[in-house]
């Protein structure tokens, strides 16, 4: 067994599992909040906690299985591309909820 | 940048083509090369598009951006998790003082990507934002994300 | 490390129908763009996972990369259609 081997057996594998469980929990919470959030704006902000530390991390402990290889370097690229691509997303959706005359949620009216 | 824009645009869709296809024989080469010049070609009449290379700088804004992003990450998931739902949702309007497209861009982009905050609205210079309470409000007012990108961008610019 | 894949593909699935409900239960047709655009994000996470535990990262990275884009055009042309519509805000619940 090399030393590279023995480094990714016993030292990325427990790296990345801690990771993607970790990406796994707050894709958990994203979730939570989808359900209990009371409008579109608050929702919006769940679903960006998601795209971006859900993904961060569940990709990031995947690419760090993969080890070092054009693989890696493969799913870092999706993961740049997911961070180019949803704040695109997300702001278009809220923009035009705003447009159209949604009022926002606040306190005063619960 | 200014010599053949064209060249330049062939030339980063086909590194783009090498590092997607991981194939070097001359078939598929030749194939990439062509879909490049093809691409690029079309677009031929974007070359108004200004191409600004950043500063090296901004690889230090990306991993700022990353501690911004876990710590605001926290505190959201403190929010939705708890029990009584303590949220304050609320809009702020906002004069940002960077005059550049890229950076109100970047500006833009970098508060949508925080939880907790979306840029709802974009006019030339100010900026509608949604926060889910006051803590989440307190990093768009504290002007944290203008001061990095005025440092990114160009040095002329004050924030 | 093959079944702890397989866990963490089942637990996105789940998460998805959670996101599924929002699709169909609303109230706004804001609510449904930005489900299908959670469920999106999901199904790219997805595809990699799976490309993972085939060993095929390569190919569905490609995949997953073409989603991003068509799910991209798809959702801006969808949010610039329902732009202005005043009638969408006030059918809430």
């Amino acid at each position: 067994m090399t030393l590279i081997e023995w480094v990714e057996l016993y030292v990325m594998s427990p790296i990345a599992i801690a990771s993607i469980v970790v990406g796994l929990f707050f894709l958990f919470v994203a979730a939570v909040g989808v359900l209990r959030l009371p409008d579109v704006y608050t929702r919006s902000h769940a679903v960006s906690l998601t795209d971006s530390l859900g993904a961060f991390f569940v990709l990031g402990g995947l690419a760090l299985y993969e080890g070092l290889s054009t693989n890696a370097v493969k799913i870092l690229i999706v993961l740049i591309l997911l961070y180019l691509l949803n704040p695109v997303i997300a702001h278009a959706t809220v923009r035009s909820a705003h447009r159209s005359g949604l009022k926002p949620w606040s306190r005063e009216d619960a | 940048m200014k010599s053949n824009p064209l060249a330049i645009k062939t030339l980063a869709f086909f590194l783009i083509w090498l590092l997607l296809s991981e194939s070097f024989d001359w078939l598929h080469v030749s194939m990439g090369v062509l879909c490049a010049f093809g691409v690029a070609w079309f677009n031929r009449s974007r070359e108004q598009t200004r191409f600004e290379i950043p500063r090296a700088r901004i690889v230090w804004y990306y991993f700022w951006l990353v501690g911004r992003i876990l710590q605001s990450g926290f505190h959201l998931s403190k929010l939705i998790l708890h029990p009584s739902l303590p949220i304050d949702p609320r809009m702020i309007r906002q004069r940002t003082k960077l005059r550049k497209d890229a950076g109100i861009v970047l500006l833009g982009n970098s508060i949508t990507l925080t939880p907790g905050t979306i840029t709802v609205e974009v006019n030339s210079d100010e900026l509608e934002v949604h926060a889910m309470d006051a803590e989440s409000a307190e990093d768009v007012t504290s002007f944290r994300f203008d001061e990095q990108i005025a440092r990114v961008t160009s040095s002329k610019e004050t924030a | 490390m093959k079944i702890f894949f397989l866990i963490v593909l089942i637990t996105i699935t789940l998460l998805i129908v959670v996101y599924l409900y929002r699709v169909m239960r609303g109230p706004t047709v804001f609510d449904r763009v930005l489900g299908l655009n959670g469920i999106s994000t999901k199904a790219i996470i997805l595809l990699v996972v799976i490309g993972t535990v085939y060993g095929r990262v390569d190919m569905f990275v490609d995949i997953s990369t073409g989603y991003a884009l068509i799910n991209l055009v798809g959702s801006l042309a969808i949010a610039k259609y329902l732009e202005e519509r005043r009638e969408l805000a006030n059918d809430a619940d």
